[in-house]
Order: structure tokens, then sequence, then C-alpha cells
């Protein structure tokens, strides 16, 4: 034993550019999780992949879902047939979980779900899994997405009104805090909203404000007691996107950290620093990535990689790359592995993960992220007094704030004032050899395997018990209607082999269906020049010539919620002239074709980035003639089209076809008021 | 048989692409289509095919729930009664100064596909703040000669309830909740004119509550000694409470225009026209002209007395 006095050995001297262990030893930090998203065809396809991925060297697993399984429809729905495999991987009923995760021990595993409005039914699947095969449920790793804020603001697979599908988002955290200790109930998410155009500030402002409805909404329901509290703050995390402007992206992500750790101990009292933790993970931005020159992406994912990774303070839990190729289609296995091969250099080659904050001290970081702190809470502010964040939703104050960003970013494209490298710069380029390849650098869905999953979820049917289903799907409603906890009457469902249509269905009759705002009206666009002056003169002499203004019926058929291209278009033509009928997302082409005729459109502009653009074409244009319109009213086609299907669509019947690299709204105006005044046989040229 | 021959065949048989069509033709506001238009009303009069509907008017300030609402409502109504059928005039107030506006109404409900017995179109008010545009009374002359209702929604800031007043049988004044400050319903002096309140959005609880109970002091206010005094429907359109109720209010007091009342609605909606179209200068011609009465009363139909009326500026030689 040592005296007070005695200075005993002598302490290792610290330098302040390394990191110690717990002991005083010299450590390095481990890697943050790396994941890929991934997930198609089918559930035999997609556990064929994961295998291959993790034996790359991948340490998590991130799942796709398609859009029917997100929006609570199963594959044989006639809106989910166009889109069964296309985005991510059908899952009906627990036998394709089971497929799913085939040879993947559940509790060795980290597995996150991109999946919102039916969380509760995926996670119920997921334990369903693991009830199955014995596997001890309480060591369960992973994150439900599970935040459907943003899927009214920006996504679009919303099914339930703000009220219940908040419900929905409590009682998972309350099930979980007992049940599933390591499981992140939900991932708030602020990634979707730079994608839909927010800065910043406004990233920060209402992933913020999200967190703090959720978790007001839990602490109000009053089914954790005020001493386990902190613990449900803990389970809070955070889904975040990274731009190119990495400096200050970097920044943001110190902003996230230090603004949560003072909401967490001002607003929530929470004492335990580990449970005041901003954790989150990242999927960098794929908003930016540009089909023109795609090779260049390549470079993209890796400078937004470098943003959430440098600052040691504010680096993420878990990173997901996107592909290089993303602007053009979904990308092939190949694509994935090279944006892996990216993060494991970024790890293990470089001197990253030696070194203790390396920005810590810098005048200029620190002033940075002071002003972003300071918007953003003026902004929370905002939210709050206007009642929080559902409020701020159901107003389409947050949506009107979204479209306005996304006008001011496309329109500072359309000057030139924002420079994008082979899109509006240095735009004559080599051909990309990476694009030659047999398949064109794209990857197509087979065809087949929709087949096998339609196959699968018909003998599921076949040989369940009745009796079951029928008894599980009526304890859900019981559960539902009374305000019981729903996620046990789940996981009975689950077991008893009731599809995801029929679990979604039951809620569906007991929330109803909610339509957001669209957040288009009172919008304007910030691009005023000579040509779009002449569009909307073309559009004065078309009202003059035909005794009416041009109308356009702007539709997203199918399920893709991704609503940013169909709103910019919307603005547009009424900036340009244009009467514009936008009706918002997930409508059937029926729908389509009925407000067409109903509204004597004189075109049709479809919005599809499903991958399902030749299918729901087909239908709109045939729908149209089982009218009695004939082809009278033109249809144009934007979205995430690849090359090879322009002709197709162009067979079809469509009259033009748009990509993102039209990007140029003057002269995606003047090509549909080519249409439109072909089509009434006036022309102001 | 002629173009527009097939069109009012269609039309009258509720097809949607010609209906759409002929609506558009009474959208048109150049003196060139009135001709046709006038045409259109005579081939329906000799098809049978007069007014016939009640026109019912939903008025209210924006963020009242009332695009959800009507349109909740003519859905309810046509699978209530097999025999009915409604067309739906939305009017939105969005206007730019490009000309061009965003027609956002349809957002709000799924409607039933391929239902003949309901049709929904929407019309661009060409005024900033709400009410009727141009187009919206020679649209309803054809409608209301095809269904057995209008619905007529715009959005009333309080200037625009005097032409909805005139050119419907029934009209409603849809509200929010509003916290129950009295003074807010007062202030658009807009409590006058309405056969019947609705308050929307009624699933919120006690804010509903108080404000029911301050509208109905409003009114008494308002207008003091009515012996029945108008009645107030609280409504969800979430849910779908009290639907049915204003429903049977509807019905109830199903009535249309009379020739008599018909002729005065045409007188106003003439006048407004000509003021419209050539202010006063065109108001002291249609006097020299002796007025709008005598002119409708020789002309026949609304759109012929337009074909007649001897506008300010000469059209231009043939």
């Amino acid at each position: 034993m040592s005296s007070p006095n005695d200075p005993g050995p002598a302490a290792p001297e610290r330098l302040p550019h390394r990191l110690y262990d717990a002991d005083g030893n010299p450590t390095v930090d481990r890697p943050w999780i790396f994941r890929t998203y991934a997930g198609h065809s089918s559930a035999a396809a997609s556990n064929a992949l994961y295998r291959k991925n993790l034996a790359a060297g991948q340490t998590g697993l991130s799942v796709a879902f398609d859009l029917p399984t997100q929006t609570g429809y199963s594959s044989d729905h006639p809106l989910a047939l166009p889109e069964v495999g296309k985005v991510g991987v059908p899952i009906n009923t627990i036998e394709d979980m089971h497929q799913l995760f085939e040879g993947i021990p559940l509790a060795e595993m980290n597995t996150s779900m991109t999946i919102n409005a039916t969380a509760m039914w995926l996670l119920a699947l997921y334990i369903g899994v693991a009830r199955e095969r014995g596997e001890d449920v309480r060591r369960l790793q992973g994150t439900t997405q599970n935040d459907i804020i943003k899927e009214y603001l920006a996504r679009g697979t919303y099914i339930f009104p703000p009220e219940a599908s908040l419900r929905l988002i409590a009682e998972m955290y309350e099930y979980c805090l007992d049940n599933l200790p390591k499981w992140n109930a939900s991932n708030i998410c602020s990634y979707h909203l730079q994608e839909a155009g927010a800065t910043p500030a406004q990233e920060l402002a209402f992933a913020l404000a999200n967190a703090i409805g959720v978790l007001d909404t839990i602490r109000e329901r009053g089914a954790v007691s005020p001493e386990r509290f902190p613990e449900v703050v803990g389970r809070i995390s955070f889904f975040v996107n990274s731009g190119i402007r990495f400096i200050e992206e970097m920044c943001k992500m110190r902003a996230f950290v230090e603004l949560w750790d003072e909401i967490t101990r001002d607003r929530y009292g929470v004492q335990d620093p580990k449970q005041r933790l901003f954790r989150y993970g990242v999927q960098v931005n794929s908003l930016g990535l540009t089909e023109q020159q795609p090779e260049n992406n390549a470079w993209r994912i890796l400078i937004e990689a470098l943003g959430v990774t440098l600052s040691r303070k504010a680096r993420c839990r878990a990173l997901q790359l996107p592909a290089w190729n993303e602007a053009l289609s979904l990308p092939r296995p190949w694509d994935q592995q090279w944006s892996l091969r990216l993060q494991q250099i970024l790890a293990y080659e470089t001197d990253l993960l030696e070194y203790p904050d390396i920005f810590d001290g810098s005048v200029v970081i620190q002033s940075k992220v002071d002003e972003l702190k300071r918007q953003a809470r003026e902004e929370i502010a905002r939210i709050e007094a206007m009642g929080g964040i559902r409020a701020a939703v159901e107003s389409g104050y947050l949506k009107s704030q979204l479209v306005r960003s996304m006008s001011e970013r496309v329109s500072r494209i359309n000057s030139g004032e924002l420079v994008i490298v082979g899109v509006n710069r240095w735009t004559d380029g080599l051909p990309s050899p990476l694009l030659t390849g047999e398949d064109g650098g794209i990857f197509k869905v087979d065809e087949a395997e929709t087949r096998r999953t339609l196959e699968a979820l018909a003998a599921v049917r076949a040989k369940r018990d009745p009796a079951r289903v029928a008894a599980a799907l009526a304890a859900l409603e019981d559960a539902a209607r009374s305000g019981k906890n729903m996620m046990e009457p789940s996981i009975e469902c689950a077991l008893a082999r009731v599809t995801t249509g029929e679990w979604a269905d039951t809620l569906r009759r007991v929330f109803g269906e909610y339509r957001p705002p669209t957040g288009v009206e009172g919008q304007r666009l910030y691009v005023d020049n000579e040509r779009v002056a002449e569009v909307r003169r073309r559009a004065e002499e078309f009202v003059r010539r035909t005794g009416h203004r041009p109308r356009i019926v702007v539709g997203k058929p199918g399920l893709d919620g991704h609503s940013n291209g169909a709103e910019v278009v919307a603005v547009a033509a009424r900036h340009c002239g244009f009467d514009v009928v936008y009706s918002g997302i997930r409508l059937t082409p029926e729908e389509i074709v009925q407000s067409a005729i109903e509204e004597a459109a004189d075109v049709i502009g479809l919005s599809i980035l499903s991958g399902s653009h030749l299918e729901l074409t087909r239908q709109v244009i045939e729908g149209l003639r089982a009218a009695g319109a004939g082809d009278s009213i033109p249809v144009i086609v934007g979205g995430i089209i690849p090359k090879a299907d322009h002709e197709a669509l162009r067979a079809l019947g469509a009259r033009q076809v748009f990509t993102p690299a039209d990007f140029d709204l003057a002269d995606v105006m003047s090509r549909i008021m080519d249409v439109v005044e072909a089509q009434a046989g006036v022309s102001a040229r | 048989m002629s173009e527009l021959d097939r069109l009012l065949e269609g039309a009258i048989a509720l097809d949607k692409w010609p209906l759409a069509r002929l609506v558009r033709l009474f959208e048109d506001p150049r003196p060139a289509a009135v001709p046709e238009k006038a045409a259109a009303i005579a081939g329906l009069e000799a098809r049978g095919a007069a007014p016939r509907a009640m026109v019912a008017g939903y008025t209210g300030t924006p963020g009242s729930g009332k695009s959800t609402l009507v349109g909740q409502l003519a859905a309810r109504l046509i699978s209530r009664d097999p025999a009915a059928t409604v067309a739906v005039l939305a009017i939105d107030p969005s206007s730019h100064r490009s000309g061009g506006s965003i027609l956002g109404d349809r957002t709000r409900v799924h409607f039933p596909i391929g239902e003949r017995r309901l049709y929904f179109r929407s019309q661009a008010s060409d005024r900033e703040l709400g009410g009727m545009g141009r187009a919206t009374y020679p649209v309803v002359r054809l409608l209301e000669r095809l269904f057995a209702y209008v619905f007529v929604e715009t959005v009333g800031i309080g200037q625009s309830e005097v032409e909805i007043e005139r050119l419907a049988d029934r009209v409603y004044l849809v509200l929010q909740p509003l916290g129950g400050d009295q003074v807010q319903f007062m202030k658009a002096g807009i409590m006058e004119v309405p056969h019947a309140f609705i308050l929307n959005k009624s699933d919120v609880g006690a804010a509903a509550r108080r404000s029911y109970h301050a509208l109905r002091a409003s009114i008494d206010f308002a207008r003091p000694g009515e012996a029945s005094p108008p009645p107030i429907f609280r409504t969800s359109a979430l849910s779908g409470d009290g639907l049915d109720d204003v429903l049977e209010d509807l019905i109830a007091h199903r009535s249309t225009h009379d020739a008599e009342a018909r002729r005065a609605r045409d007188c106003y909606f003439f006048e407004k026209w000509v003021r419209d179209e050539y202010g006063r200068f065109g108001l002291d011609l249609l006097e020299q002209q002796g007025g709008a009465d005598a002119l409708l009363a020789a002309s026949g139909s609304f759109e012929a007395a337009q074909a007649a009326y001897r506008a300010p500026v000469a059209p231009p030689a043939p």
C-alpha cells in the first residue's frame, strides 16, 4: 500500500495525440459497423446476398424491404404486384423471414431494418423467427427504422394517421425496454430530410424536434415509470445523412452531439452521460449522386464518408454507403462490394482510428458548430410554439419548408450557382468503361423470383390453421381498439402465419389511412430566365388559342413515395403558367386516369422511381384508352429510368422520358409544352 | 351526329370524358365560344336535360378540412342513395403571377373508381383570396342539368359569400375548432349568410366542445331573433362522424331554384359577367340594351343572352 505522499510508480506520460484505454495503455478505436443496404427479388435471393456480404467482411445487416412490405400489402395485392422485389425483399409471412435469415444466427447479428409504418410487424416476425428457432430473444440486437415523421415529409411509406403511428412507435419502445433491451425501437431520421432538400440547420432542428415528439409521447402515455424513463431516452438513436459539403457536415454531426446532450439533460433530466450519447448510423447522400459521368460518384461517396468519420466525438456507429451507380438503377453485388471496400480501406489501411478528436480546439470548427446550433435552436423553438412536431406536420409547415428548400436548391443548380461536376460544369467527358459491360452496368430483378414469392405465399395460406389466424387477427384488432400494447398480439399473428397484408388491413380498419399535405401549394420556383419566360409566353398563347390554360396532372403511381421530383415539376409547371392537378403519392393507375379524364388534362406527367415504370406506364395508357380518351391525353414519364427502357416506354406511347439528367427545369417545361402544343394542334413557335 | 351532339349524348349518360370536355367548353371565356355554349344548352334542353340539381355551397377558411369533408360527403351520398348523382366543383384560390395554379383539392380523398354517378372537377379561381371564378357560374349551369346534386366548394374570406348565396340553394359554412374564442368566429362577418354551420375536426375533443358553444353564442349574437336558428353540425372527416347528419340536412332541404328564382340568379350573374368583362361602361351599355332581365327573357338562355349582348369593344371584322 502506498501512502498519500508516495508518488508511486511514475504515471506514463499521456500524449494528446494518442488514445489510451481505461488502464492507461495506448489503444486504437474499433471501427464502426459496416453495412450495405441490401435486399431484392425474394427472401432466398436476399439471403444468398447477405451471406456473400458477410463473408466479404461486412459486420452488420441492413435489410431493404420492397414497397408492398413497407406499405402493408401482401405480394398478391393489385397495388403490390408491379413492385414485388423491386427495391427490396418481399416479406409476406414468417416463412419468408425464416428464409431471409437462414444460416445467420440472429442473436449474433446486428440487423438494421429500413421499415416504418409496418415496423411493429417486421419486428414481430423477427422475434417470431428467433422464438421458433429457440434463440434467446433478449439478445436480439439491431434497429427498426420506424420513424413515421420523415415518411410523411419525404419518403412516403406511411399508412396510418399521426396519432396511431406515434402510438405504434411508443408501444415498441415500451415492449423493447423489458423484452429486447439491446434493440433500437426506432431510428430518428434526418437522412431523408436532407434528400428532400433540408439545409443542415433544418436537418438538425427537424430531427431533434422529432425525437422530442417521440419521447414526449412515451412520457405522456405513462406506461414507462419515471425512474425507467432515462433508459428509454438512452435507446433513442438517429439515422443521418452526410452530404458533399463535408466540413459543414462534420460540424453538423458535432452540433447534433452537443444539442442532444443538452436536450436529454435539460428537458428529460437524464443524469447518466451514457444515456445522453447521440448514437447514430449513416447512409451517405444519394441525392447528390449523378447520372452524368457516374464514375465521379465514387469520389463523392468517399468524401461524404469522411464527414461522418473524421471527428471522433461525432463518429457514426454504423455506416452504409450507396453504390456509384445508384442514380442509374439498383446496384449490383459488385457495386456494393466496391463501396464496402472503401469502408475497409478507411478503417484498416489509414490511421483514422488511432487519434482522439482531431478538431478539438479548432476555433473555426467550434464557431461553425455554434452557428448551426443557434439556427437549429431557433427552428426547434418555432416548431415547439406551433405545438410540436406532430402539429408542424399536420399543418403542412414542415413539408412546405422542405419543398421550398428543394426548389431553391434546384434553382441554384439551374443557375449554375451550385456547381455539380459533370452536370452543370465540365459536362463533356469520355464514355465510361464501367457502363460498357454485358449488363450495361445496371441491375435487373429476375421475374422468376416474383413467381417464387407468390407461390410461397399461396403455400402458406393453404397449409396454415385458419382458426388460429382468425383468433390472432381478432386479438390484434381488440388490442388496437382497446389501447392495449399490440406487440404480443402481433407476434402471435406472426406465429399463426398471418400475412403482411392481413396485419396491416386489420389496423387500417381501426386507425384509417392518412393523406398528409403535399406541400406544393403556395410554393414558388426561384428560376427566372429567358427560357422560362419563353415557356410562359407559349402558355399564354395556348390560352388564347384554345380557351383554356394548359393543364397537367402530375401523378405518382404505385407505392414508391419519393415525391421530390413530382413536387418540383408541379411547382415548375405552375411557375410556367400551367394549371396543375397534383394528387400526392401512392395512386393506382386507375386513379390517375380518372383524375386526368375528369379534369380534361392536356398532359399526364408520371413520376416513377421504383423501377416499375414499364408496367405502370402501360397501365395508365391502356386505362386512358379504356376510358374512351384514346390517345388524346399524352403521357410523359420521369424517374430513374435506364437508357435501355426509354425506347420501350416510347413504344408503349410515352411522348417524353425524363431522368435525373434532366435537371434543367426550363428545358423540361419546354419539352412538356412541346407535347401539349402538338396534341392540341397549336404552336406558339 | 356532330361532335357537339356526341359530347352531349355522352355527358347525359355521365360518360366522364365527353362530360369533362363539355366542362372545358363552358370554362372557355372567349366570345368565340359563346355560340357553342348556347348550342350546348339548347341541345341539352332538347334532350330533356333541364336544370334539376340542388346546388349546395360549402365555404370556409383554408385549413378547415373542407376539401376532405366535401369529397367524403359526395362519396357517402352516392353510396347511401343508389339513385343519387353528384358533381363536385372545387374552386382553388391559389394563383400566381404566371397565371398558373396548383389545384390541390383532389389530394384529399380517394374517390371510387369508375363510378359514373360522382364527378369531381377542380377549377382555378382567378382571384387571390378565393371565392368563385369567372367560369364557375357557366359550369354550374351545365352541371345542374346533368346531376341531382352539385356541390360547389370555395374558400371564403368574407367577400365571396354573397356570390355563393346567390348561386346555391343551401350554403354550409365549414369551420374548425378555434380554441373557444368567440371573436374569431365573428371576424370575417360571414355569420349572416350560411343556412347551416359545420364544425369540422370535431375529433379533437375539448377544444371542439368549447368551440361549439362559442359558435352558438356568436350566431345568436350575429343573427338575433331568428325563428329557427341555423343548425351546427359537428363532423370529423377522419372518422366519418357526423357526416350523415349533414347529408340528412341536405336531403331534407332539397330544393331547386324555381323558374323565377333561376331568372333572378341568371340576372345577377349576367350583370356580374358584364361587370367582370367590360366594367362600368359595359353595365351602362347593358342598361341601354334594356337591362339583364329583358335581354335574358328575349334570348331564351344565359348563353344566348351573352351572345346577344353588344359588347363595348366591337369584335374584329370578319
